[in-house]
């Protein structure tokens, strides 16, 4: 099992909301990805994927942000992930964070989360302008998280 | 005036959640806004091939990806008029079954569980009774894993195609399933007895109408008629006149269109289901509803609650009866069977685990989508969740904020609503 796991939620109907998606599917294929990652997409629901974050050192989550900052921005946040909205959701969801909290407490798995501002949230498929333009420098930024973490030395654990 | 508002239902900005106007001890206007998914990736498939649609559309929702996956094939079959193996029935309705599995988990341990404890979500729920979180955790593990053999990956199946299924399971991948739904036979006991050991929740009594697929077998996938109950009266909707049942009107504070039937409100999901079905209480599922203390009809939409702890525990043996039956039957690859496009319209219905899902499609002669209509059972609770808001804080004595939103809440979770779950996003506060 590779020691770092990088999970991008989103839905890729929903425009810029799927970027995390867009971003995993980018990274798959760049060949600056450290032997120690696996990169995956994970729709909108984290939990699916429980079981393959367990046992890893580190789990980096890239999810859409819903801010004012500049789109195509990245931002790291760290448990207990201070400065984001973590009520509990009345829909059939947990909240990102609330997710986060309850699989690291039940998976002793550390996360991060890789948060990217958006300009928008609205269905078609394809990100917007602004989010495209911007690509190159998400992934730059999102693989120095990864490629600086400590656990990228680690090789199979 | 007093404005009673709890917000952050929603995902998406503008889509506020309940707000309830008081006058006095009179009740205004009740207004719950749901932002839908549905609506806004019904245009992203017309024009589409008949075997892109159901991939595209089972993104309307994480949770429910199988069963907007299944309902648009069932849908497309309808339209070509292809009829799909016995093998291929088994396969979906086992898909289906692992859905709700899953989904009733997580709504009942993740989400009301809390409610029921007064935690105020279910990290905080965990910290002290992680028990109950890791049983909620393993059911829900169970389900995931029946999608994943059986669908072809953890979200938005891909095995499910037009006419039947890309590959069978394997042998070995059923055994797997059978074991771990052996133990989930015990999880699923546990989750009824937590359930029968929590407080009432008994402060909304209304006279409900029910509205589910009526199936001679324990089927969430197969029947084409919905019966529709009130007051010992009973009406059949074919599936062809689901217009008949949902008459969807907008309104002006919500995203979703509302639905009522011959003027009134109507409930879908699983109280519903039993409502329409009361047979599937016999058998198995008797002791366990008696351990609840569950009876219909039933006059309190809390008990929503208990209906999909009765599922959960039917839902793992039924699931274990099709793989048996997989098994006997000695399961192989089989092809799907013809599909020949034409210009038609088809419309399935079935039961996603929160209730009533129809879609509906118009199909032009090469078999590309002209039009899709596709309604969810949360759109087609919007009014009756409503209804029941309202008679929440009409029947609530004390007019504290707090104890009315916290019921308000609970009458709102209950009905489990898929609340802009197709998007997905981390807000700052």
């Amino acid at each position: 099992m590779k020691p770092l796991l990088l999970i991008g939620l989103g839905n890729l109907l929903m425009g810029d909301e799927g970027v995390g998606c867009f971003v995993a599917e980018r990274l798959a294929e760049d060949p600056r990805l450290p032997e120690s990652a696996e990169v995956m997409c994970g729709g909108t629901d984290m939990f699916r994927y429980a079981d393959r974050m367990e046992g890893r050192s580190r789990v980096f989550v890239v999810d859409a942000l819903q801010d004012k900052g500049e789109p195509g921005s990245v931002w790291v946040f760290e448990e207990p992930f201070p400065g984001l909205d973590d009520r509990q959701e009345h829909a059939h969801h947990l909240s990102v964070c609330q997710a986060m909290a309850l699989l690291g407490m039940t998976l002793a798995v550390r996360f991060t989360l890789l948060g990217i501002s958006i300009p928008s949230a609205a269905a078609g498929s394809g990100l917007s302008p602004a989010l495209t333009s911007r690509m190159p420098a998400i992934l730059d930024r999102v693989l120095q998280e990864i490629i600086g973490a400590p656990e990228a030395l680690l090789f199979e654990i | 005036m007093k404005t009673v508002v709890i917000e952050h239902l929603a995902r998406v900005e503008g889509h506020g959640g309940i707000t309830v106007e008081l006058e006095g001890d009179t009740v205004g206007s009740v207004r719950f806004d749901v932002f839908e998914g549905a609506r806004l990736l019904e245009p992203l498939v017309r024009g589409k091939r008949y075997d892109e649609v159901a991939a595209i559309l089972s993104r309307i929702c994480s949770i429910c990806s199988v069963a907007h996956s299944l309902t648009s094939l069932k849908a497309t079959e309808n339209a070509f008029e292809v009829r799909v193996s016995p093998q291929t029935e088994l396969l979906r309705e086992l898909l289906y079954r692992g859905e709700s599995i899953e989904s009733h988990a997580l709504h009942l341990f993740l989400l009301a569980l809390p409610d029921y404890l007064d935690y105020p979500s279910a990290t905080a729920l965990a910290a002290d009774r992680p028990a109950a979180v890791l049983l909620g955790l393993r059911l829900k593990k169970l389900g995931n894993s029946i999608q994943e053999a059986i669908g072809g990956r953890a979200i938005h199946p891909v095995n499910a195609v037009p006419g039947g299924f890309g590959r069978a399971p394997a042998v070995e991948q059923l055994i797997e399933l059978r074991n771990g739904l052996i133990e989930g036979v015990a999880d699923a006991k546990a989750a009824i007895d937590l359930m029968a050991s929590l407080p009432a929740a008994d402060f909304c009594h209304s006279d409900t109408i029910y509205a589910a697929l009526r199936a001679n077998v324990d089927s969430y996938y197969a029947g084409d008629e919905v019966a529709v109950v009130s007051d010992g009266g009973q009406t059949i909707v074919p599936a062809a006149d689901y217009r008949t049942l949902t008459n969807e009107r907008s309104v002006p504070h919500s995203h979703a269109r509302h639905s009522r039937f011959q003027g009134k409100p109507f409930m879908v999901g699983s109280l519903a289901r039993l409502s329409v079905n009361p047979g599937r209480l016999s058998g198995s599922l008797a002791a366990p509803a008696a351990r609840l203390d569950f009876r219909l009809p039933a006059g309190n939409p809390m008990d929503n609650n208990k209906a999909q702890a009765l599922e959960l525990a039917g839902d793992v043996e039924r699931a274990l009866e099709i793989i048996e039956q997989l098994l006997r039957a000695r399961i192989r690859d089989e092809p799907p069977a013809p599909v020949h496009p034409r210009a038609a319209t088809g419309t399935a219905i079935t039961e996603a685990p929160r209730g009533l899902l129809i879609h509906s499609y118009t199909y032009d002669g090469e078999g590309r989508i002209l039009s899709a209509d596709v309604i969810t059972p949360t759109a087609l609770n919007a009014a009756s969740l409503e209804a029941h808001l309202r008679q929440t804080v009409e029947q609530c004595a004390e007019r504290d904020d707090a104890v009315i939103a916290k019921r308000l809440q609970m009458i709102a979770r209950a009905y489990d609503p898929c609340i802009s779950c197709s998007a997905h996003l981390v807000r700052r506060r």
